[in-house]
């Protein structure tokens, strides 16, 4: 699928259809090792090692900051580039979050039903890691990793009321941040209407509507996509799915979108049968990861929400996020046996 | 206990997230479903390049089939910049090619846009079309387009018109039956990508129909001799218009029409909009002058107010009618006439005294139903209706000059539709141009025209009567000069002078001539008009009846009229070179045949002593300037 997504701005960018595919297909290959080696690591290793893992996390967070040593991509400080290949630290920091969020819990069960003994000190930590990779800024790995934190903290038992009102405030949060950035306002009115700016912030959507809209049940056919021709920008990545939609028309949407939902429901499926409580909050925080970032995703390509720049898991072009989500795979298999 | 409250909330989270899942599928159904014919549209025009291809106009054609305009294939540049590697190379050589600047191709080539034509690569013929193809440039396309041409020009601009810079009809028929003409565009479609390159993807052509075929009454070989008349009227009397029109008075066809100044349909730009938009066969309005007498003969001998070759009439130059005198042309008058000299000699007491038989009301009612004071509907645009007394104001002196064509105004085509009727039999025609419009595609006829009587005005006993009355103005009368020897012509002179802010100028004349033969069967009517020409006695029959008698000649080739016996004798006057009857002498001897040709030149062929051939044609009539050629054994 990347391959019929990609070949056309690959021969553009670098005079190769098979860049992308290559590419992807090293960061697979080292994804299914990777996934092999954490199935059978023990995870309470990392409950062990929970701490070191994020403030190595923390450190590259920091480090990607500093030009020089962090690459800008697309509008963002968030890539340490080695030669071709690029590391996002932000994508690391998401497994090393939820390994903590999910050690936090199960040390202080007692204390969450208390807001401020228990929630307000991981909600510090949580938002100190918010910053830093909105000072990239990577608006979209910020929100998935918030969300499935936020997510982690609510199936923990903490009081619903709290939520209400965090909700609230994350609400003024959000549109307080993209006040603050005029492209996000931009993003959000071309989401309302994208019809008022077709050429400009409006592009993207409608392009991504231009390509799902012929799709119909069967879709044009695989490798069959227009879009792809230069009119969705990057197809490859954060847009795949509308090609998919184009290519493989609804029977396409639907396969894709179960398959996320059977990932989903197996994580789920681990995480109530964990035996211990941190394999039950690791398990569905990887889980729920996934499932957040891809739906983020979709809703974005079929014009739910405004786009975010959240990439569709497993699917889309990059190295990091496909690195991450095989790894949460492995440790979701290890919890998995260990149950 | 505690596992249970986090299992429900974990259920509670994958509730949620089915159904955000089912939202994304559901709006992806709703974007495929309901908004797929709004996104198809858009996005095939998003994806896809069209080039019109304008698809050639019909041809307009003679009723023999001979074109009049037609569409010629041209060829002209696409270029689409971004498919054009370099730019500077194919911009000069393309300008090398079109001997053009080299900006005023690079200024397209090099435009932001998805496609361009190249202003000074349109119309281009297919030897500079080929030289471009051969180029092989990408991105360099050459499209099929037409352009109108007219092969006869002015003869023909006030009834075709022309068409504008994007083939559509402007003018005359170009314009009436532009829906007919134009055909429909073709279009070829390539599919690009978001970058204007081309893909892979088959082009999809559609290819144009060409418009349909518009068939005329006209005929182009009366067409040219009208137009070769008129130039000469033109430049010999310094005239200010010349006119002229040929019917098939039986069916009301055009077969010829024409003015001048006219103008050239493809440099239209360069004449003044009056000289285009008036087509004076039928848009100028005149008092017509004596040719409207047949109008008041015609009535008279309908309504039996006169015995033509009975009754008499005393001109003795003038007649008082109502306290004014009215003069005749002939100072002196014509003297003691029977009512067919009255006619012969176009005398205008002697008219007016038939109009006083006939009364306002009957010839009123009879100018009317010859159909003048309408337009006569033919198939043009611009009609003039001309103007009438009104009935019930005219006195004596209106009823008297209506009677010799004064006082009222009427169009040229008026007239001929009107004497038509009066020498056909009795029968008004609407006159029209267009035969019938073929689609070419189909191979079927989508319209044809046909005969339309508009009533029947006076007997054919009557129009007999006209006839021979008008037959008798040519070989005896003000008609001379339309003479033509063997053949049977009748035709009326017509002189009127022109009105200028209420008052009748001074030796400012519109001379005219309606002629037909053949005179016992008309074929076709001709009348020709000349406007205020300049050196020459100022009368229809010096001016006008000659170039009729010339458009006759040449009607009598084209419609292969036959020589016809039993004519009326042309009475000689001193002055007019004499014709003789050529008697048969094949069979007899050299010196016979000598003393029976002893009014003409003969000479011998050959050095027997018996005829065996002669030149021209015995039994026919020729000067006695004509050489007789005999052929001895």
């Amino acid at each position: 699928m990347i391959y019929s997504a990609s070949f056309v701005w690959a021969q553009y960018k670098f005079n190769n259809p098979f860049h992308f595919v290559t590419m992807q297909g090293i960061f697979l290959l080292i994804g299914l090792i990777l996934l092999y080696i954490l199935s059978h690591i023990d995870y309470h290793l990392y409950y062990k090692y929970a701490n070191i893992i994020l403030f190595i996390c923390a450190i590259l967070l920091i480090l990607v900051l500093i030009p020089g040593l962090g690459s800008v991509r697309n509008g963002s400080r968030s890539w340490f580039g080695i030669g071709p290949l690029g590391i996002q630290p932000s994508e690391f920091a998401k497994i090393g979050l939820i390994i903590y969020v999910a050690k936090y819990l199960t040390n202080n069960k007692k204390n969450m039903q208390s807001i401020i003994h228990g929630v307000f000190p991981i909600l510090g930590v949580i938002g100190i890691f918010f910053l830093l990779i909105m000072l990239e800024p990577d608006f979209g790995t910020a929100m998935v990793i918030t969300l499935t934190l936020v997510c982690l903290i609510f199936i923990s038992g903490v009081q619903i009321s709290f939520f209400l009102k965090v909700g609230l405030a994350g609400i003024l949060g959000i549109v307080g941040i993209i006040i603050a950035a005029p492209y996000r306002v931009k993003r959000i009115v071309s989401f309302i209407n994208p019809w008022s700016d077709p050429l400009g912030a409006g592009y993207q959507i409608l392009q991504s509507l231009y390509a799902i809209g012929p799709g119909g049940l069967l879709g044009q056919g695989f490798f069959k996509s227009r879009q792809k021709y230069f009119y969705l920008p990057e197809p490859q990545t954060d847009f795949i799915f509308s090609i998919i939609s184009e290519e493989l028309g609804f029977l396409g949407v639907l396969i894709v979108t179960s398959l996320f939902l059977i990932i989903f429901y197996r994580g789920i499926t681990i995480s109530l049968k964990a035996s211990d409580l941190f394999g039950k909050y690791l398990s569905f925080g990887l889980a729920f990861g996934l499932i957040i970032q891809a739906s983020l995703n979709l809703m974005v390509v079929v014009g739910l929400i405004p786009v975010t720049g959240v990439t569709l898991p497993f699917l889309s072009y990059g190295g990091s996020s496909l690195l991450v989500s095989m790894a949460s795979i492995g440790i979701l298999l290890n919890i998995s046996k260990n149950s | 206990m505690f596992f249970n409250d986090i299992h429900i909330r974990i259920r509670f989270v994958l509730l949620v997230v089915i159904i955000i899942l089912i939202l994304v599928i559901g709006k992806v159904f709703y974007i495929q479903v309901f908004s797929y014919n709004k996104l198809a549209k858009i996005t095939e025009d998003l994806w896809s390049r069209k080039m019109t291809i304008n698809a050639p106009r019909g041809d307009i054609v003679d009723r023999n089939g001979e074109i009049l305009a037609t569409s010629i294939v041209t060829t002209t540049i696409y270029v689409v910049p971004n498919q054009i590697k370099d730019k500077e190379k194919v911009s000069k050589d393309i300008a090398e090619i079109l001997n053009c600047d080299y900006e005023d191709v690079y200024k397209y080539v090099s435009k932001k846009s998805s496609m361009e034509i190249i202003r000074k690569g349109m119309d281009l013929n297919s030897e500079t079309a080929d030289k471009i193809e051969k180029l092989g440039y990408d991105g360099v396309y050459l499209v099929v387009d037409s352009k109108r041409y007219y092969p006869y020009g002015e003869a023909l601009s006030h009834i075709i018109g022309f068409v504008g810079s994007d083939n559509q009809g402007l003018s005359g028929l170009e314009l009436t039956y532009d829906e007919y003409l134009k055909g429909t565009n073709g279009e070829l479609k390539y599919y690009s990508d978001g970058k204007g390159n081309k893909l892979e993807i088959p082009d999809s052509y559609v290819a144009p129909s060409k418009g349909m075929t518009l068939e005329l009454t006209l005929d182009i070989e009366i067409i040219k001799a009208v137009d070769n008349e008129l130039k000469n009227a033109m430049d010999k009397y310094d005239s200010e218009h010349a006119l002229s029109i040929v019917m098939n008075p039986k069916t009301g066809e055009i077969l010829a029409m024409g003015s001048k100044p006219s103008f050239d349909p493809a440099n239209y730009q360069n004449f003044s909009e009056e000289v285009i938009n008036r087509n004076l066969p039928i848009w100028m309005t005149y008092e017509p002058g004596s040719t409207f007498k047949i109008i008041t003969l015609a009535s008279s001998i309908e309504e039996k107010t006169v015995d033509l070759f009975k009754d008499h009439f005393t001109d003795t130059g003038a007649i008082n009618v109502d306290g004014s005198t009215i003069h005749c042309w002939k100072h002196g008058g014509h003297g003691n006439q029977t009512y067919l000299e009255v006619v012969e000699n176009s005398c205008n007491p002697g008219f007016v005294s038939l109009g006083q038989k006939l009364g306002v009301n009957k010839l009123m009612s009879y100018i009317k139903k010859f159909g003048f004071g309408d337009k006569t509907g033919i198939d043009l645009n611009g009609e003039g209706n001309g103007i009438l007394f009104k009935e019930e104001k005219m006195g004596p002196v209106e009823l008297a000059t209506t009677a010799f064509g004064q006082g009222i105004s009427v169009t040229p085509i008026q007239q001929v539709a009107a004497v038509g009727a009066a020498i056909n039999g009795g029968y008004l025609n609407t006159p029209y141009v267009v035969k019938s419009i073929i689609d070419d595609n189909s191979k079927s006829i989508v319209f044809a025209n046909k005969q339309q009587v508009k009533r029947q005005v006076i007997s054919p006993e009557t129009s007999a009567t006209v006839r021979f009355a008008l037959e008798s103005v040519v070989s005896n009368g003000s008609g001379k000069n339309a003479y033509i020897e063997n053949y049977r012509v009748g035709g009326k002179t017509g002189t009127a002078q022109k009105v200028s802010d209420g008052k009748y100028m001074v030796g400012n004349y519109i001379l005219s001539f309606i002629g037909f033969l053949p005179a016992n069967d008309p074929e076709a009517i001709v009348y020709v008009a000349v406007d205020n020409p300049k050196g020459v006695t100022q009368y229809g029959g010096t001016v006008s009846a000659p170039i009729a008698r010339n458009i006759m000649l040449s009607l009598i080739e084209t419609l292969k009229i036959k020589e016809a016996s039993g004519g009326m004798l042309k009475e000689y006057s001193y002055l007019d070179v004499r014709y003789y009857q050529l008697p048969d002498v094949v069979g007899m001897s050299k010196s016979e045949a000598t003393k029976a040709l002893k009014e003409f030149k003969v000479k011998y062929s050959g050095s027997g002593d018996k005829v065996v051939y002669m030149s021209p044609a015995p039994n026919t009539f020729q000067s006695v300037e004509t050489t007789i050629t005999l052929l001895l054994n």
